[in-house]
């Protein structure tokens, strides 16, 4: 293989989350200053969604994000961007011809890859995950240069390695999805418009879905079944599925509370934008129903700690979790009386 | 603050890998640091991996007992199910499971077994055996 050195000139800044990260990377590469959560809000991140009857390493299948690319797809759409997202390549070789052409034309590329043979990743968090983000911004012989917001400093990872995790296989598999954003972006963008779309479309998928698993009825779903767990399940799995709760919402690179604290940080923004004070009450807001997410975490994880007996009662923790629906029912519906 | 409800370690006694956490919301900032999980995430993840290791060394047990293939080792060796590995391996559901056997194992030919081999990224040799 012929060795051709290409490094773009790419800022790598650490983030909370890895796709609004990567988002954010791309856009201030394009001369876009664009923070973490304004990516991250305008991309409609904000989500949850509750399925007990999937299992997903022993536990029930639930999200507190939306699904993937949607953050990079709607943010770049929002704002007006000329963006290109490639779903599906089938043939490996050709995926990599592709990002290699890219990276020649000087265009940082985004890919969506699986976390498990992801060799430079925290070996803690290597599960299969495939919702993963990257942004490979060098090619040096036959090793990429990768900015993963997870890390703290820009990683290299070989060809094949990168092949293996970019065509990871199970639920969500990538296959070699990437996405990038054509040159350089106007500096004089009005954030304001996308922001009242934004805002919009995130109201609606959190209370006005009409199914019970997904939203903020999700939430009381969920807490209703916790109330059910140890009976149904007996102590050590209501405990493992507490856990698992626990650890989309805190550990899983969502920067704590399950997207809430950047989601907050988000309307605190567009508040000050605006200068409004009816979206900075509800900031204010989103933070309190963050720091109770929070405290759930605390109280959960105590039962984690001593799985057999459990140290606090699954019905309290269940009334933490309506709580924490009813305040953030209580964000949206403010959020949806504004006219912007 | 209790230092079991601290939300962000800073000491490099903690670990290798720094993150970005948001961490609280206090005074009306949303607080965010460089630093390690804390105590209460540190719990929930040791939870889940204290469960793979269980599940991995019984496996290793029934493998070596003669009750189950090596398939059924690596499969939760790489954090798998059976669902799962169908799909990563290639191969139908039904069939996976119909070689967790010992003597179903015994009798694969080279093309499955390298299916197999594929899907653990490891040699047809390794995959014989269970350390």
């Amino acid at each position: 293989m012929e060795s051709k050195t290409t490094i773009i000139n790419y800022t790598h800044s650490q983030a909370g989350h890895c796709e609004s990260g990567a988002t954010s990377n791309l856009f201030k590469f394009n001369g876009l200053d664009i923070s973490e959560p304004m990516a991250f809000g305008l991309g409609n991140g904000l989500y949850f969604s509750y399925i007990p009857f999937l299992k997903v390493q022993y536990a029930p299948m639930m999200s507190f994000r939306n699904l993937p690319n949607t953050v990079f797809k709607r943010s770049t759409t929002y704002l007006g961007i000329d963006h290109t997202v490639v779903k599906k390549i089938k043939d490996p070789g050709q995926a990599m011809d592709a990002l290699d052409r890219n990276l020649e034309n000087g265009l940082p590329t985004g890919l969506q890859v699986g976390v498990f043979q992801l060799t430079f990743f925290p070996p803690e968090y290597r599960m299969h995950y495939n919702m993963h983000n990257l942004v490979v911004f060098g090619k040096e012989g036959n090793n990429y240069h990768v900015s993963d917001t997870v890390m703290e400093l820009p990683q290299v990872i070989s060809y094949d390695d990168l092949v293996r995790v970019r065509y990871a296989k199970g639920p969500f598999a990538p296959e070699g999805k990437m996405y990038w954003i054509h040159g350089k972006v106007a500096q004089e963008i009005d954030l304001k418009p996308a922001i009242a779309i934004a805002i919009k479309k995130t109201v609606k998928e959190m209370i006005g879905i009409p199914f019970p698993l997904i939203g903020v009825k999700g939430i009381r779903w969920m807490a209703r079944d916790m109330k059910k767990w140890p009976k149904k399940h007996g102590n050590e799995k209501a405990s493992f599925y507490l856990g698992q709760v626990l650890r989309m919402a805190e550990d899983f690179g969502t920067g704590g509370a399950g997207f809430r604290f950047i989601y907050g940080s988000f309307l605190k923004e567009a508040g000050e934008i605006y200068n409004h004070d009816g979206i900075l009450e509800a900031a204010d807001l989103m933070g309190k129903t963050a720091n109770k997410w929070r405290e759930f975490t605390y109280a959960g994880a105590r039962n984690c700690k001593n799985r057999a007996k459990p140290t606090e009662d699954y019905g309290h923790l269940g009334d933490m979790m309506l709580e924490i629906a009813a305040s953030e029912e209580m964000v949206f519906r403010k959020l949806e009386k504004i006219k912007l | 603050m209790e230092e079991s409800q601290n939300p962000v370690y800073k000491n490099k006694d903690y670990g290798k890998y720094r993150e970005m956490l948001y961490s609280s919301y206090t005074g009306g900032k949303f607080e965010k640091a460089v630093g390690f999980h804390g105590e209460a995430d540190r719990v929930i993840l040791e939870q889940a991996w204290d469960l793979f290791k269980e599940r991995i060394e019984d496996a290793r047990q029934r493998v070596l007992a003669g009750k189950a293939s090596p398939v059924v080792f690596y499969m939760e060796k790489n954090l798998l199910d059976p669902l799962g590995l169908s799909m990563v391996a290639g191969i139908s559901l039904l069939r996976v499971k119909w070689h967790f056997r010992p003597n179903a194992f015994k009798r694969l030919s080279n093309n499955t077994l390298g299916k197999y081999a594929k899907a653990f990224n490891i040699s047809i040799e390794q995959l014989k055996k269970v350390e």
